[in-house]
């Protein structure tokens, strides 16, 4: 128990501070790499919360994701690299703002609350992905159809989105 | 209990810095980047509460595969519209998007 608040900890630590780091740069892809350092360090934090199935998801999705994000930043930015130091934030004061006040008001509300009994163990790693499964094709088959639907739509809607259009 | 304290903490932490840059950047890719840490926070939290308060309910655990599946269907169609817009005005500034407030 005390090994794994080690883990959450520090994994968290380090996805806070790769987050941060994402908007502390001017490099597009330092911003996109920080992204991925954020979005590998949730995956940890999930691994040491025992949720292995999602945890290597998460893994395998973002640092996908990310590599696609990095090319696309590289193709629409002028300055992928920020040699050129340009100003890429507004209205910082009111950012800021929102941004502490979300987190501690997100904050505030989780210590407040009454979570009940903490259970000690999560089940084996095999039998979390039998039970997922089942809960999948089961009480979860609609959500997880329409999720799948959505995907498509998605897919579609992105690629007429940006199609070049023929006159 | 310390744990899900930790885990909520980060999950607020992560939300905020999200906001923050989902609102101050003026890249259009920057705020997508900023709407994946508030996600990324959604899915710390509901980690979180499924390992520590009813690891034997497996909705916990497909939620947080509903907010992977929005995240790259966030990604998918923020791209395109980047594509459409990079095509159209030659940039993905959002400071030089004021036509779309007509």
């Amino acid at each position: 128990m005390m090994l794994q608040l080690v883990a959450v900890a520090f994994f968290g630590v380090a996805a806070v501070a790769f987050g941060i780091g994402v908007f502390r740069t001017r490099s597009m892809v330092r911003s996109a790499l920080s992204l991925l350092g954020a979005m590998v360090a949730i995956g940890l934090m999930f691994l040491a919360m025992e949720a292995e199935f999602l945890g290597v998801l998460q893994l395998m999705m973002m640092a996908s994701e990310m590599t696609i994000m990095a090319i696309f930043m590289m193709m629409y930015m002028m300055d992928p690299g920020g040699l050129s130091q340009m100003e890429m934030t507004h209205q910082k004061r009111t950012s800021v703002g929102a941004g502490i006040i979300g987190g501690a008001g997100a904050l505030v509300l989780s210590f407040l609350t009454p979570w009940g009994r903490i259970v000690a163990s999560a089940p084996a790693p095999g039998a979390q992905l039998h039970d997922l499964g089942i809960e999948l094709m089961t009480r979860g088959m609609l959500i997880f159809e329409t999720a799948g639907f959505t995907i498509l739509v998605a897919m579609i809607a992105a690629t007429l989105t940006a199609i070049v259009r023929q006159k | 209990m310390i744990t899900l304290w930790v885990a909520l903490a980060v999950g607020a932490a992560l939300f905020a810095v999200g906001l923050y840059g989902a609102l101050s950047q003026t890249n259009m890719v920057m705020i997508m980047m900023g709407v994946e840490l508030m996600l990324g926070a959604a899915m710390v939290n509901l980690v979180a509460f499924w390992r520590f308060l009813h690891p034997e309910v497996y909705a916990g655990q497909m939620f947080v595969l509903i907010v992977m599946t929005v995240m790259a269907l966030e990604a998918a169609v923020g791209f395109g519209v980047a594509t459409a817009r990079f095509r159209a005005k030659g940039s993905v500034e959002m400071e030089e998007a004021t036509e779309l407030r007509e």
